[in-house]
């Protein structure tokens, strides 16, 4: 058990900058996951934390010790691997002693905790086969039994669900999240799909070009985002982004969109407007914040806008419509039975009090 | 119960020429293309072994040519040949010291270039270089090393004795096999090495570091995760490196012709000799196809351990 | 040490690897560099004792003596036997690897027996063959050594090629038969353009075993088609060996080689391997 302390790091490849001053605190017994497009420096964040990179500047503490100059056996750290690394010459049971076996345990000591790991996964009567014989969720399953009878301080994820198909990984996610509740070590975990990192975290860490965008709550990042590009990673379908121009009138501030339609923004949703009068911006509005408006007035902060609906994608339980609105291709997350026919012209209530203001020139949310 | 239905079959698709033609020709598309190299094949590599066969159950010599049939005569004769069996000896002798010897050098070498190293393509394109000569080339530029008066190994053995030192490298009996064995693992240790950094970078990283963050010794990853990753690779090299030591010629050709007297003279050199220099037709191609025996059953074994291996 | 960062202590190991690299290059090119110099070498540096290291001038009179005495016809006959057998071997044998990988044409067994072909000793067959070569007058001719070649080089050129056809992935053919080529057309538009590196590399090594070849020119030839291997044991008797012949003869048949097998670097652990390890 051991919290992580990461300050100053900085990592090269050669010319390429891949760590770019990474400042992280990951408290004791905390979930955290590094999420971020590929190339964002997430999975070499991952390895320096294991030492299998070095770094060129910056200090890395696991359990209040600098582990710096420490060789990664040292580190007392277990990870599972994207393609799991099993020995294919040792038996299930075999790869789970390994770590143990490597540092010298007592026989005894082995099968009892090979057994433990066994029986909380499931995978009890697999020990005697091989990895070659085992289908890939019984494969995560062993590559999670070895880090977990080492009885590590840390254990870190490298994309460990990638190579499995969506249903198992959905199952996989969730024992991985059970597993953390069992035995409450700190855990990272490094992947690039947005679900898990939601689902998984009790910190996002979002990467982006080797800088840390932003980090919190999973709500805290999908409500109140930083920038538009953690705006735009997170949630699916994809946020929409509105080109738009600021109309500040006295004590009323809106956004005209290029097709000419002003909706007016909430009072709580500017601080000061004051100097931003005919400022570009982008609007931000999540799909889910666009519903069908039926005939009653609206509640405060809710904008009637009518639209055609160009696309419809039914998913079953909810339905996708695409429309036109302010000259881009806006995407709606309605009810399943809401739209019918392609063509057809909708009532839309957008949630101005969800919404975000991005600064086109800074990314940032305004 | 199927034969109505398949004439049936062959009614159907006969029921226009230029249709049957078309199966026909893709049909025998694939036979079409093999045709010609396994005739050749057949033409070069069976068609002499079988008339070699016939040929050793005869009794032809320099002088005589008696094609009358001699029943198993020259295969009694083998067992008597004590050069035979002397140069099977040598053969095995080279063999069974130079390759371990290229295999545990091929893999050193390969284990000092499997990290990354700038100019690491650099060192391999000319580590290389002995390989691809031909063996005569390689045997030939020993000979100019191994000379006692104008080859440089004397000169930097005397500069190390601290006096001169003569060496016969292929005269003396106790030199001789050491210059053999020298020159052999020169020019093929470079193979070995080759293959062998191809299997090493082929190892499973991941597998490597999961290891490493296990705590495991060298030796223990070596054995357990190494060795079993790279040994198809060893196997197929072993094999293809023992077919070549089996047929040495070349290199103890152009070092010492077989000499002193018979000393160095490997099944090779003395299957040439008995056939193209004393003319005993007969006896050779029994020798020949003893060679071809011996080799089947090796082969046959290694190739059946290597099956266990996967 | 422990005072030493990973960093430093990394730093140090790639240095000691450096140096060992070093080393062990020079030792192994060391009996490259005696042959090579020694061919620019006057014969009083050659039989210089003790024996000199560098030669006091580059001079090219070596090379020249074998261009006067009419020596290189062994390298010209090298060329022509093993460039011609290649070729051979090369169209019958890429043909048979179609056939193999794509039709599984005589299943495993027929591409074992192929395979099986390379491992018979050169020394078992070439005595029959010497025998019908005598009675077909093939003895010391073109043709005849030719022949020997292409059927030497057949079997590997058959496992290689089909190694890299089947590699190709099969949809590629699949969708041009669809889209209205015949079997020849696709073979000639799909699979040749697909191949063509693994064809080059193929024909690079085939060439390489025929001009390396030693045992077979030496026993099929004698006046009319020595090849530069044999010609090469000319020079060596007893005690008159003519070293200056021997290096310059070598060089000369060498650097095609390596200039072919540095181009062809990428392929050169699958084709020494028989394609068992694709480097």
């Amino acid at each position: 058990m051991a919290d992580v302390r990461i300050s100053g790091l900085h990592k090269y490849y050669g010319a390429m900058h891949a760590l770019k001053g990474i400042d992280l605190t990951i408290a004791d017994g905390e979930f955290a996951v590094f999420v971020g497009p590929s190339g964002c420096g997430k999975s070499t964040l991952l390895r320096t934390i294991a030492g299998l990179e070095d770094v060129d500047a910056g200090e890395i503490a696991i359990g209040g010790g600098v582990v710096n100059d420490m060789r990664p056996r040292d580190r007392n750290i277990a990870m599972v691997f994207q393609n799991y690394a099993l020995y294919p010459y040792l038996t299930v049971f075999e790869n789970i002693a390994f770590g143990l076996r490597a540092r010298k345990f007592a026989d005894s000591e082995i099968s009892k905790r090979v057994g433990d790991a066994a029986s909380m996964l499931g995978i009890t009567a697999l020990l005697d086969r091989f990895p070659r014989q085992l289908s890939g969720g019984q494969r995560q399953r062993v590559a999670i039994g070895r880090a977990i009878v080492r009885q590590a301080q840390l254990f870190l994820f490298d994309e460990p669900l990638s190579n499995l198909d969506a249903k198992l990984r959905d199952e996989m996610r969730s024992e991985i999240k059970r597993l953390h509740k069992n035995i409450a070590t700190t855990m990272i975990y490094v992947t690039h799909d947005q679900v898990e990192a939601m689902t998984l975290a009790d910190r996002i860490v979002l990467l982006r070009d080797g800088r840390i965008e932003q980090q919190g709550s999973p709500l805290d990042l999908f409500e109140r985002p930083a920038t538009g590009f953690v705006a735009g990673f997170l949630g699916s379908p994809t946020i929409n982004l509105i080109p738009a121009v600021m109309d500040v009138r006295g004590n009323s501030v809106a956004v005209r969109l290029t097709s000419g339609e002003m909706l007016e923004l909430p009072a709580d949703k500017v601080q000061s407007a004051a100097g931003s009068n005919g400022k570009k911006v982008i609007l931000g509005i999540r799909p889910q914040h666009l519903t069908r408006a039926g005939r009653a007035a609206l509640p405060k902060g809710q904008i009637r806008v009518k639209a055609v609906a160009d696309l419809i994608q039914p998913t079953g339980t909810r339905t996708y419509v695409t429309s036109r609105i302010g000259d881009v291709a806006v995407t709606a997350e309605l009810g399943a039975h809401d739209v019918h026919e392609q063509g057809a012209t909708l009532d839309y209530a957008v949630d101005m009090n969800r919404c975000v203001l991005i600064d086109p020139q800074t990314d940032k949310v305004l | 119960m199927a034969l109505p239905f398949s004439r049936l079959h062959d009614a159907m698709s006969t029921d226009t020429y230029g249709h049957r033609l078309s199966v026909f020709s893709d049909r025998n598309f694939k036979y079409l293309m093999v045709a010609p190299g396994i005739l050749i094949l057949l033409l070069v590599g069976i068609f002499p072994l079988i008339y070699s066969l016939v040929v050793s159950f005869q009794n032809i010599t320099m002088t005589d040519v008696d094609t009358s049939f001699q029943g198993l005569l020259n295969y009694k004769q083998l067992f008597r040949d004590a050069r035979l069996w002397q140069a099977l000896g040598h053969t095995a002798l080279i063999t069974a010291i130079a390759l371990p010897l290229e295999l545990v050098l091929g893999f050193l070498l390969a284990q000092l270039f499997l990290e990354r190293m700038p100019g690491r393509q650099i060192f391999v394109a000319l580590l290389v270089l002995p390989t691809v000569l031909s063996p005569i080339v390689a045997g030939a530029t020993w000979r100019l090393m191994f000379d006692v008066r104008f080859g440089p190994i004397g000169q930097i053995v005397s500069y190390f004795a601290g006096e001169p030192v003569t060496l016969l490298w292929t005269v003396n009996p106790s030199l001789v096999y050491p210059a053999i064995i020298i020159c052999e693992v020169w020019q093929w240790t470079p193979f070995m090495f080759l293959l062998l950094l191809a299997a090493l970078s082929n190892v499973d990283q991941s597998q490597l570091e999961a290891a490493e963050l296990d705590g495991a010794s060298y030796w223990r990853v070596l054995r357990q995760i190494i060795m079993p990753a790279i040994k198809p690779v060893v196997a197929i090299a072993v094999l293809i490196r023992g077919l070549d030591l089996f047929r040495i010629f070349d290199i103890i050709w152009a070092l010492t012709e077989g000499g002193p007297g018979s000393m160095t003279e490997t099944i090779s050199l003395y299957t040439y000799v008995i056939g193209f220099t004393q003319f005993d037709t007969s006896y050779t191609a029994a020798v020949a196809f003893l060679v071809v025996a011996l080799l089947s059953v090796i082969v046959t074994l290694v190739l059946r351990r290597m099956e266990l291996v996967k | 040490m422990t005072a030493l960062t990973r960093r430093q202590r990394r730093a140090l190991t790639l240095a000691m690897r450096y140096l060992i690299a070093v080393a062990v290059t020079l030792l192994f090119l060391f009996p490259v560099y005696w042959l090579f110099m020694i061919s620019f070498k006057t014969p009083e540096e050659i039989f210089h004792v003790p024996p000199l290291w560098l030669p006091g001038q580059i001079q090219f009179n070596n090379y020249w003596v074998l261009f006067k005495d009419g020596d290189v016809v062994a390298i010209l006959n090298s060329l022509i036997v093993a460039g011609t057998s290649s070729v051979i071997a090369m169209v019958l044998g890429t043909f048979c690897a179609y056939s193999l990988a794509r039709f599984n044409t005589g299943g495993e067994n027929l591409a074992m027996w192929i395979i099986s072909q390379r491992m018979i000793p050169p020394m078992a067959v070439v005595f029959p063959i010497f025998l019908i070569y005598v009675h077909f007058g093939m003895v010391d001719t073109f043709s005849g050594l030719i022949l020997l070649y292409t059927a030497f080089n057949l079997p590997y050129v058959i496992w290689m090629m089909r190694g890299y056809i089947a590699d190709i992935p099969l949809e590629l053919e699949e969708s041009a038969l669809v889209d209205g080529c015949t079997r020849w057309q696709v073979i000639w538009k799909v699979v040749f353009p697909m191949a063509r590196s693994g064809l080059m590399a193929t024909a690079v090594f085939t060439f390489v075993f025929a001009w390396n070849d030693f045992l077979f020119a030496l026993i099929l030839t004698r006046t009319e088609v020595i090849t530069f291997p044999v010609q090469l044991t000319h020079y060596m008797g007893g005690q008159s060996n003519f070293w200056a012949k021997i290096a310059a003869m070598s060089v000369l048949g060498t650097l095609p080689i390596f200039v072919a097998v540095t181009i062809m670097q990428r392929y050169l652990v699958r084709g020494i391997s028989l394609g068992a390890v694709k480097g």
